[in-house]
């Protein structure tokens, strides 16, 4: 065995570390089309205009209010709105136990019209009017009407095109994280940091509501019906990718997650060779997140081996950064980088634990102590620095 | 100043950098890893430096010799650090070695360990350039643009995207230097690397004077081009030599 022979075995880091690539990317995605949306549209800082929902229901922050008074406010909006997503989610679960699958896809693709429709006009009409895009309104009206019904299609159907789906995905994603970002400033720390506790809660606690639909829909064999956004799956003759398709071959409903051709191929010269595995290897689980109401969940590992990420986690990091983007960019850097870490260090207990795992307690927690520490220090002593051309 | 000038500074500085990323990093994930975590890396010392010298700042105006002081202390902190990550590095090697060979593939060639280094480094370069150079240039859009005293004949955000590029570069191959004597035991690579940083940084003091920057920016980009020169020469011979080693053995 000579050298030329060596040559074309290709090395390992190749391909080493695609998955965590997959799913790295339409989160990136996410976060810089929330952190441009919120430059480009938040040039007047009158801003904390008319957006009232359920975050704010408990009290409404004003500028002439004590840090405390802010403080307490903020506590008591977080209260509501994890008692609201709680108690919407136990309704799921109650939904999901009793089998009416249909009424939750159809509320799914439901959720998804009112969002690409209605946030999704509302942001087009600020960004025509911000650019002064000279475009008239039937024609705006019957090309957000394609669009929003191209969008219910995807998140509806199981066949759609996966770049389309995962696209339409990240587009509702921003769409929900730019109006959060709307909130007061006070109320949306707390309330982040609020739902990064509820979602450890949910997802690890026995009682959990994240955790017993998961468990349901395992014992079932069924996927959740839920926006869910699953990265491309990773087609490699690694031993233990192999034996997850062969798990996947035993599952008798159909799933709809499946729209690589090759996988089915793969699974089918395997099946023969390992009818002694029984046993799913991994977990097929992840969580719902639809409407902001509802979220909330966990990464699990998808029946192919990809990974799963829930909908909520993409809109709360990109919350998260964009309201880092109202302060200073040094900010959005400091937290995109928190973000990012808390996402591999989550995905590598992953892939230790095999199970269901609350996505946003890490990644928040580390950006919110970025974010703090950033603002505090770190812009101080790197203006001072620059400013007399002074680098290291 | 306007979006267009803001563009071109922005690449200015990280021009370079970007075509590296997309021919050589992008193309396997796991370089893009390391430099994600590389540049956290280099945040995190950022951020602890800031925190220790924040009871001190903001600095007087006209001094230099506490600049002289903060960056000496910055410049130990971040190669204590390299030597860390270095550490660290050789135990993410051994991992992937035992990986490579439970899945029978081949084990990291040489190319491989210097692209890691090589991806490392430049985490380390990207990241002083966003927090050195972009986190200033983009609040700044608008009409008008912005000149320093002691630097008068060319804006700001210029000057700093020209110093951004050379430290992208010192800081890039620099990293490869030292993974590289770290591995051999070579003094002359090992120390070389803090030398080269710490000058650097130091040149950088030379700004103070009234148009300094007119010798300043030059003697950096001569150090800059050192250690590129020395980098190449390193990893040239390196190549050679494990050409030369495969060879007679396999025959």
């Amino acid at each position: 065995m000579d050298r030329n022979q060596q040559r074309p075995r290709s090395s390992i880091l190749d391909s080493l570390g695609e998955e965590l690539i997959g799913i790295l990317t339409p989160v990136s995605i996410c976060m810089f089309t929330v952190v441009l949306l919120v430059c480009l549209l938040n040039s007047d800082p009158s801003s904390s205009s008319s957006f009232s929902s359920i975050a704010t229901a408990a009290y409404s922050e004003t500028d002439s209010d004590s840090p405390w008074d802010k403080l307490l406010g903020a506590f008591l909006n977080s209260l509501v709105f994890v008692a609201a997503i709680t108690v919407a989610t136990f309704l799921l679960v109650l939904l999901f136990y009793l089998r009416c699958v249909t009424f939750l896809k159809l509320y799914m693709g439901f959720s998804a019209l009112v969002v690409l429709a209605n946030l999704g006009g509302e942001i087009s009409i600020l960004l025509i009017d911000r650019f002064r895009f000279p475009i008239d309104s039937l024609t705006f009206s019957i090309l957000l009407f394609n669009f929003s019904v191209v969008g219910v299609f995807a998140v509806f159907m199981s066949r759609f095109s996966i770049l389309i789906t995962q696209g339409y995905l990240v587009v509702i994603g921003v769409l929900v994280a730019y109006f959060f970002t709307m909130l007061p400033e006070w109320t949306t720390w707390v309330l982040l940091v609020a739902l990064a506790l509820y979602d450890l809660a949910a997802v690890l606690l026995p009682v959990g509501p994240l955790r017993l639909l998961v468990e349901m829909a395992i014992s079932r064999d069924e996927d959740i019906p839920a926006l869910v956004y699953e990265a491309r799956p990773v087609i490699r003759d690694d031993s233990r990718l192999v034996q997850r398709r062969v798990w996947r071959e035993q599952r008798s409903n159909v799933n709809d997650d499946d729209v690589e051709n090759n996988v089915v191929r793969a699974e089918e010269e395997e099946e023969q060779r390992s009818e002694e595995i029984s046993v799913p290897l991994i977990d097929s689980s992840s969580s719902s997140s639809s409407r902001p109401e509802t979220f909330l969940e966990g990464i699990g590992l998808g029946a192919s081996g990809a990974i799963k990420l829930g909908l909520g986690d993409f809109i709360f990091y990109s919350v998260l950064v964009g309201r880092a983007a109202m302060y200073d960019l040094m900010t959005v850097y400091a937290c995109y980088l928190a973000i990012i870490a808390g996402l591999g260090v989550t995905l590598m207990l992953l892939s230790v634990y095999q199970k269901a795992l609350p996505a946003l307690p890490v990644s928040i927690m580390l950006g919110v102590v970025f974010y703090f520490l950033a603002r505090l220090f770190l812009e101080v002593f790197v203006v001072q620095c620059s400013s007399n051309l002074v680098m290291f | 100043m306007t979006v267009a000038a803001g563009i071109g500074y922005a690449l200015l500085a990280l021009g370079p950098s970007l075509s590296l990323f997309v021919s050589v990093i992008s193309r396997k994930p796991f370089l893009i890893l390391t430099l994600l975590s590389s540049t956290l890396v280099w945040l995190v010392s950022l951020i602890v430096l800031s925190g220790l010298w924040r009871p001190f700042l903001p600095l007087k105006a006209n001094v230099w010799w506490p600049y002289a002081l903060l960056v000496l202390s910055s410049v130990c902190f971040q190669e204590s650090l390299r030597f860390l990550f270095w550490k660290l590095y050789m135990r993410l090697e051994d991992v992937l070695d035992s990986f490579a060979d439970r899945i029978s593939r081949p084990r990291l060639f040489l190319t491989d360990k210097l692209q890691i280094a090589l991806a490392g480094g430049l985490g380390h370069g990207v990241a002083h350039a966003v927090f050195f150079c972009l986190s200033l240039l983009t609040p700044a859009f608008g009409p008008a643009t912005f000149y320093v005293d002691r630097c008068s004949k060319v804006p700001f955000f210029l000057v700093s995207a020209i110093i951004a590029l050379a430290f992208v570069t010192i800081h890039t191959f620099s990293m490869v230097i030292a993974f590289e004597g770290y591995a051999k035991g070579n003094k002359v690579d090992q120390v070389i690397v803090p030398v080269i940083h710490l000058s650097a940084g130091m040149l950088t003091l030379v700004n103070f004077a009234s148009e300094g920057c007119v010798i300043g920016v030059p003697l950096l980009y001569l150090v800059a081009s050192l250690t590129l020169l020395h980098c190449g020469k390193m990893v040239w011979q390196r190549l050679i030599e494990s050409r030369n080693q495969s060879g007679p053995t396999l025959r």
